[in-house]
């Protein structure tokens, strides 16, 4: 079987995830390799998360919050954009650079969703599979 | 380690929706090997009143607790079947949605193999996090009942009234010794020219009498505590010097030697917009309410010179003066509260070319307002406030503060809304007295965007009053009057206008009130405004619940949609207080004080001052009614001591591990 890049999209529930349905319902089409992983607000988004998806093996991952100012809880989307920024650091130490994204779509914007996730799954597809994925035995 | 789990899962076609694209077969095959699955099963509609019933007979019969449907997007029937699997007996937060659907049949359609390993992972997904949830129950908070409306202007006059007549005890907090506000000085209001005191008199004595309104005037919050479904405010009433056995008579007024020709203490009225004096003690204005007068300590002799004089105790018939009164702190304890604190004119006097302060035949159209009242300072004569002969020019400016370059200290980036409205009123209101006026608006861009307001502009267009599109750049006295000089911008001419009396159409601020919205956990927008919820689906709702804002506390606005945001937020909170109970939303933050050692990270991070940690204990605790379920705290919490319901690390690493490509390596 072919590989086909593996994506974990976090996505908040009002925004990500609402986008996503939009998408969805709009009949839009994206990688099938991107899965939805649903929180309520990516400010409970833990870095932990990110280090998690990447050893079970995910291409890459990717977090759908809400634009800056529409965040349903106020800041929460302010919060992961710093925890990734961190964690981003550990990713990038450990030969996974380019592999961890944060993008923002509103509810409305199906169509920003779709386009994240195919461009999401193309630039991963360019990086190759994740390397992790051979370092452990299975 | 765990308990074996009864996990059904449920798989719905959606007529085709689903089915034509994911091999459902395949995917109920899969799901009926998970471990601790005991029913995986398929319907052509699970939202049909037969796969309802089916969901309710499946979990009687089989003892389910645990359930996955996998169907549409969990927003559209998620609390469907919750409710439904609690009818039939199960704790409904034991079920999850798999949306199959809006992420797999739909936008995988030209991919049926992959859109159904997909459907395969998303059920495995949610059966894992099943298996990771426990039953959570709904519990209920008492709400402390009443409510404090904080500002007696239009808005939380008619904001008290709503919630009054509703049932509700309403406390209303005014600072200033009458209600009214901003609107009882306004004379007449666009676009019907209506009399504001005629309209607004009778919601005044209305709020004044109702039996569910406590008013306190010349009272201040002070500061504001939350418990769980309560405020605690602390209103400090100032004292009046004056008891409420005044009748009235006005005599301590006609005689208080303050501001009288040769006093040394001079006092502007706040009232008058400083376009007059007033004595000491005194009542604001004639049909202010309550009718109590009032001293100010600070201008009074008796409290500034030693005692000295005591005229207005002396010639009070009811025995009214009391200078021995101090100021009061009584507590309050409501369930909701309404921020309807107004707003204030922007000084122009730091737009130095305008000569606001400068040239005293300048002024703003507040002060011009109380100039056409027939009340007013000048009885309603439009005169030159430097020689009081008649106003033959009249030039009135806009957006004086409004409209401003960004980051400009001196001025505002907003719009002020109603400015170009009262400049139309006023021009009006004097070409209507005076036709041979000469009456000029010059402005940028004219805005009559309201109902009415557009026919109201035309019409004072019909009446003669001169528009020039451009703002001045200088206003300076030459032979006894003002020159303007302005750039026409549609006619390319420079003009110089020579004016008797020029007015600013200022912009609107907000009241000073930082310490009450600190003291409340309340933001601001950067323009200094309450900042709502929402700026557009929750324009009358703050991040606190329970506090609600009013009128143009939130932002510049006119009497019109002060009155319908004022009605929307009396709504709001009389839909907070209900029947004195809410039910509180079990996904919020929990504390496991075993792990807690109170570092204060969850409150610094928590936007809606819903932890604290309890200085007895030293343990974080949530408050419930105010957790909105976000999860910040959970990410920064150095032990995990405090996660949200149904989110925490074990159930959403569950989803993660179950989705992804590897297998989970021991």
């Amino acid at each position: 079987m072919t590989w086909e890049p593996q994506i974990a999209a976090f996505c908040c529930n009002w925004c990500g995830y609402a986008a996503a349905d939009q998408a969805g319902a709009a009949k839009m089409e994206y990688p099938a390799g991107v899965k939805i992983v649903r929180l309520m607000c990516t400010g409970m988004m833990d870095p932990y998360y990110v280090l998690r998806a990447f050893e079970r093996g995910f291409d890459g991952v990717l977090v759908v919050g809400c634009h800056v100012g529409s965040c349903h809880y106020k800041s929460g989307n302010l919060q992961a954009k710093e925890q990734l920024d961190r964690v981003d650091r550990v990713v990038r130490a450990l030969g996974l650079g380019g592999r961890l994204a944060m993008t923002a779509a509103s509810a409305a914007e199906g169509n920003v969703f779709a386009d994240a996730a195919r461009d999401f799954t193309e630039k991963v597809r360019k990086l190759g599979p994740n390397p992790l994925r051979q370092a452990v035995p299975a | 380690m765990t308990e074996k789990r009864k996990v059904g899962v449920f798989l719905c076609h959606c007529g085709g929706n689903i089915s034509d694209v994911v091999d459902v077969g395949k995917v109920r095959d899969f799901a009926a090997n998970q471990e601790d699955v005991v029913l995986a099963t398929d319907f052509r509609f699970m939202c049909s009143n037969e796969g309802q019933e089916r969901l309710q007979r499946e979990i009687r019969e089989k003892g389910l607790d645990g359930v996955v449907v996998a169907c549409c997007t969990p927003k559209m029937y998620e609390d469907l079947f919750r409710g439904k699997a609690a009818e039939a007996g199960m704790n409904p937060f034991l079920l999850e949605i798999a949306n199959v659907r809006e992420q797999c049949s739909y936008p995988h359609r030209h991919e049926p193999a992959k859109a159904t390993e997909k459907a395969k992972a998303l059920v495995k997904a949610q059966v894992e996090k099943v298996r990771k949830l426990w039953s959570l129950e709904v519990k209920t908070a008492k709400i402390q009942p009443g409510v404090a409306v904080i500002g007696g202007g239009i808005a939380g006059i008619h904001a008290s009234i709503l919630l009054a007549d509703l049932g509700h005890k309403v406390t209303l907090v005014e600072k200033s010794p009458t209600i009214g506000g901003n609107m009882a000085r306004t004379v007449k209001t666009f676009p019907t020219d209506d009399c504001a005191m005629c309209t607004l008199s009778p919601k005044m004595n209305e709020a004044y009498n109702h039996e569910n309104i406590d008013l306190m005037t010349y009272a201040e919050v002070v500061d504001a505590k939350r418990s769980p479904g309560k405020f605690t405010l602390t209103v400090e009433k100032k004292p009046r010097f004056v008891t409420d056995a005044c009748i009235g008579c006005n005599r301590c007024t006609e005689r208080c030697p303050v501001s009288t020709a040769k006093a040394p203490v001079q006092v502007e009225s706040e009232w008058e917009m400083g376009l007059s004096k007033r004595k000491a003690i005194y009542l604001p204005f004639p049909s202010a309410l309550p009718q109590l007068w009032t001293i100010d300590a600070d201008h009074c002799f008796y409290f500034q010179r030693n005692h000295a004089c005591r005229v207005c105790q002396m010639v009070c018939p009811a025995k009214a003066i009391d200078f021995t009164m101090k100021p009061e702190r009584v507590a309050v304890d409501v369930g909701a509260v309404i921020v309807a604190t107004g707003w204030k004119e922007y000084d122009p006097a730091p737009l130095a070319h305008l000569g606001f302060r400068r040239h005293k035949d300048v002024v703003t159209q507040l002060q011009f307002a109380r100039m056409l009242d027939s009340m007013g300072p000048t009885r309603g004569e439009i005169a030159r406030p430097s020689d009081g002969k008649p106003a033959e020019t009249v030039v009135m400016v806009q957006c004086v503060g409004s409209r401003g370059a960004p980051g400009d200290p001196d001025t505002h980036e907003y719009c002020s809304r109603v400015c170009c409205m009262v400049a139309v009123k006023h021009a009006q209101l004097l070409k209507k007295a005076r036709p041979e006026a000469d009456v000029y608006i010059l402005y940028i861009d004219l805005r009559a965007y309201g109902k009415g307001f557009e026919e109201y502009y035309v019409h004072s267009m019909e009446l003669g009053v001169k528009y020039v599109r451009g703002l001045p750049g200088r206003v300076h006295p030459e032979g006894g009057k003002l020159l303007v000089d302005v750039d026409d911008m549609l006619t390319g001419r420079r003009l110089e206008i020579p004016a008797d009396l020029v007015v600013l159409s200022a912009a609107m601020e907000p009241a000073p009130i930082d310490d009450l919205l600190a003291s409340l956990h309340v933001d601001k927008t950067p323009d200094g405004f309450v900042k709502e919820y929402h700026a557009k689906i929750n324009p009358t709702e703050t991040a606190v619940k329970g506090v609600f804002v009013a009128g143009c506390a939130q932002g510049p606005k006119d009497i019109t949609d002060t009155i319908a945001q004022a009605g929307a937020a009396a709504m709001s909170a009389a839909v907070f207080l209900g029947s004195g109970e809410m039910a509180l939303n079990p996904l919020v933050a929990e504390v496991d004080p075993n792990l807690c050692r109170a570092c204060d990270r969850c409150t610094e991070v928590c936007e809606f001052d819903a932890v604290h940690v309890d200085p007895n204990t030293l343990v974080a605790v949530v408050d419930e009614t105010a957790c909105e379920g976000c999860g910040k705290c959970a990410v920064v919490c150095p032990t995990g001591a405090i996660s949200v319901r149904q989110f925490k690390k074990p159930q959403v690493l569950a989803a993660i591990d179950a989705l992804a490509p590897m297998a989970v390596v021991p």
